[in-house]
């Protein structure tokens, strides 16, 4: 009895609080659509984290123009036909002033254009299709984090600088990623002066990657640049160096051809891995510092790209909507185009004409079995060309 | 040179080669698998996940610091016993009934995922690999092959040939043959028919297991292992005839050298449908296989 006339006390009291804040400023209400459970549940989480630790901290400072931020949650399980439903849910019930949380590039693309028919606006903070800001870009869609494409530009860029006109071979996984992968890069690389070599396509998870070396070891190639993962990469580094291939070789690859979770299989035939990603914890500047101490404090884990993007996208709201001094859709964006605000990564700028933000993006290198970052390319340089043309 | 030589020498006989110790490995895991088909009629599914766990004991085993050398000799010692005790306690169980073929494969396939999660739980998801053992290369008339590999070849074939020797030619192997051709006739003449079954699916299992040990420095260990060789091993068992030594022998050569010099002329993608292709074919027109089975002479 006790305890239920307490707890119903406690309910009255809750409810009162919640009108009288509700009173002082009606909260701004953010839909997060992002994979909870699943295979991305991993990527979701690290979102979750960012984006509740930014949350807390504008909040815990009055909020936006002393409305605090409201998160509302939906699991989308990285399928873009729930998500498209969730998005709807959120814009319709839920009446989210914006949206963002979408993991897999298909979900902010179907995502985005639900968005484009509530007239609100949404944002990805892992996504890296070139085309979500490119051929497929949309006016309500904004992308805070790298995509793809800055991603193998910061690597060429490296390349160009330290083996001008290098001669590159190519082995990629015989699949659509592994693929495209691999154009990008050639591309990119190709622009900045080096020689393409050849390329060859292994099937995904190849048992024995020396039946390539013969034709590797023809081309007499400076650099590899492969965009196999997992395990594949354990074996086509560990059978390299069997055949005496890493010598006077550059490796390159792609973010995820070197991980936490293969890197100690690989051993030393991972050293001297160099990759292009737009975050590292080992960013060397006070305000990453205090924000890796702070997420680690909350979270008891290292913020990833994913955790450190969705933190930042709160702060570039936060800047828009104070530039705007409204959340009206048509207002905010015209306050998003061009915007500058900072992150733990630096500063950002979203480009007016694709939505895409640029961002200094670092080059990171394996020494001893650890990721060093060995040299940034700055935000124009990495961004490349401006390829949207719907706005 | 002439262009052909030249094409010979840099192109088709590296390939052949690396090809060739791809066909060793195969023939090691196919060998434990058409013995134990061919003497206790049971198409072993879990062949794959004995080869991950020898691969999974010797890692375990090296970590208190005991050297590959003698991983070689004791991971395989270990396996005996436990492929012992799995044809004891769980095969034979299922073995006497009238549809043994699907009951028992049903089972080694239960048992097979069963260990496989075992890895998973008990040595993480994550890829694990040994040093190679023996590092450096050696390069004759052009042609560079890492030691390690050369070794694979060496002792792949005296591998081989031993367990040929035993099953041809000693009286062990006259008993096991016999046991194989007529299981009552020969316990009528005093072979002991249910120690030779267990005994062989032990040895079966101890050389996958060995299998495991010695291709982890080049293939990696990892949970889902088992999968990498099996299908190719079931390949060439059944090319080779069932239960046929010989037959895994030529077949698993044969295979390995067609996938390894197709994928010079078309993407390697397709190196695996082919080698499916000529099985589907051999069950068509010679579903014996190439050569006959153990002990049917």
């Amino acid at each position: 009895m006790t305890t239920t006339r307490t707890t119903l006390l406690a309910a009255l009291l809750s409810a009162t609080a919640m009108t009288s804040a509700a009173y002082a400023a009606d909260p701004i209400k953010i839909g997060v659509v992002t994979p909870l459970s699943g295979t991305y549940a991993g990527i979701g989480q690290q979102v979750k984290w960012g984006l509740e630790l930014a949350t807390k901290e504008v909040n815990a400072k009055g909020g936006i123009m002393g409305r605090p931020i409201e998160l509302i949650y939906e699991d989308e399980e990285a399928n873009p036909a729930v998500a498209v439903q969730k998005a709807e849910k959120l814009f319709e019930v839920s009446k989210v002033d914006f949206l963002t949380g979408t993991v897999n590039s298909g979900s902010t693309l179907a995502v985005g254009q639900v968005a484009e028919r509530a007239k609100k606006l949404i944002a990805t903070t892992v996504s890296f299709a070139d085309s979500i800001t490119g051929d497929k870009c949309s006016p309500n869609v904004f992308r805070v984090n790298a995509k793809a494409g800055q991603q193998s530009t910061a690597l060429a860029a490296w390349l160009a600088k330290e083996k001008p006109k290098a001669k590159v071979f190519f082995l990629g996984p015989d699949y659509l990623m592994g693929r495209s992968t691999v154009a990008a890069f050639k591309e990119a690389a190709e622009k900045v002066g080096s020689v393409s070599l050849g390329e060859v396509f292994a099937p995904l998870g190849s048992k024995d990657y020396s039946q390539y070396f013969g034709q590797i070891r023809a081309a007499q190639p400076q650099v590899l640049y492969t965009s196999v993962a997992g395990n594949d990469t354990v074996r086509l580094f560990a059978q390299m160096e069997e055949f005496g291939l890493l010598k006077n070789l550059t490796l390159l690859g792609a973010s995820g051809t070197v991980t936490s979770q293969n890197i100690g299989a690989i051993g030393k035939a991972a050293n001297g891995f160099t990759t292009g990603v737009g975050y590292s914890t080992e960013i060397n500047n006070p305000a990453n510092k205090a924000f890796v101490a702070a997420f680690k404090a909350a979270t008891k884990a290292d913020p990833d790209l994913y955790g450190t993007d969705s933190y930042g996208l709160i702060y570039a709201y936060k800047a828009a909507v104070e530039k705007a001094k409204s959340t009206d859709t048509d207002k905010v964006r015209d306050a998003f185009r061009g915007l500058t605000w900072s992150t733990p990564q630096g500063d950002k700028t979203i480009r007016a004409g694709d939505h895409q933000a640029m961002q200094t993006m670092y080059v990171v290198q394996v020494t001893d079995g650890n990721f060093k970052i060995t040299s940034s390319v700055s935000g124009p340089d990495a961004i490349g060309p401006d390829t949207c043309t719907r706005f | 040179m002439s262009e052909a030589a030249q094409y010979f020498q840099f192109v088709l006989a590296p390939q052949m080669l690396i090809g060739l110790v791809l066909g060793v490995a195969v023939i090691l895991v196919a060998l434990g698998l058409t013995i134990i088909f061919g003497l206790l009629d049971v198409i072993n599914m879990s062949h794959g996940e004995f080869y991950a766990l020898g691969a999974f004991v010797a890692l375990a085993l090296s970590t208190i610091g005991l050297p590959f050398w003698l991983l070689l000799l004791l991971v395989p010692l270990i396996m005996l016993p436990v492929g012992y005790i799995v044809e004891r306690g769980l095969i034979q169980r299922v073995f006497h009934s009238g549809d043994r073929h699907v009951r028992t494969l049903l089972l080694t396939f239960g048992l097979g995922l069963v260990m496989e999660d075992a890895f998973r739980l008990v040595f993480g998801p994550n890829p694990h690999r040994p040093e190679t053992p023996i590092a450096g290369g050696v390069e004759a008339l052009g042609i560079f092959l890492p030691s390690y590999r050369l070794f694979l070849i060496i002792v792949g074939t005296a591998i081989i040939a031993a367990v040929a020797f035993v099953v041809y030619r000693t009286r062990l192997g006259a008993m096991v043959r016999a046991a194989a051709f007529d299981r009552d006739m020969a316990a009528s003449l005093g072979v002991p028919v249910q120690h030779v079954y267990a005994g062989a699916f032990a040895f079966g299992v101890a050389l996958a297991g060995l299998a495991g040990v010695l291709l982890a420095p080049i293939y990696s260990v990892f949970p889902t292992m088992g999968r990498d060789f099996i299908l190719m091993a079931f390949t060439v068992v059944i090319v080779g005839g069932m239960g046929s030594i010989t037959g895994v022998v030529v077949a698993g050569l044969l295979l390995t050298q067609i996938q390894a010099i197709v994928s010079l002329y078309i993407s390697p993608v397709w190196s695996d449908p082919i080698v499916f292709g000529i099985m589907v074919v051999m069950l068509m027109v010679r579903p014996q296989g190439l050569f006959g089975r153990l002990g049917h002479g």
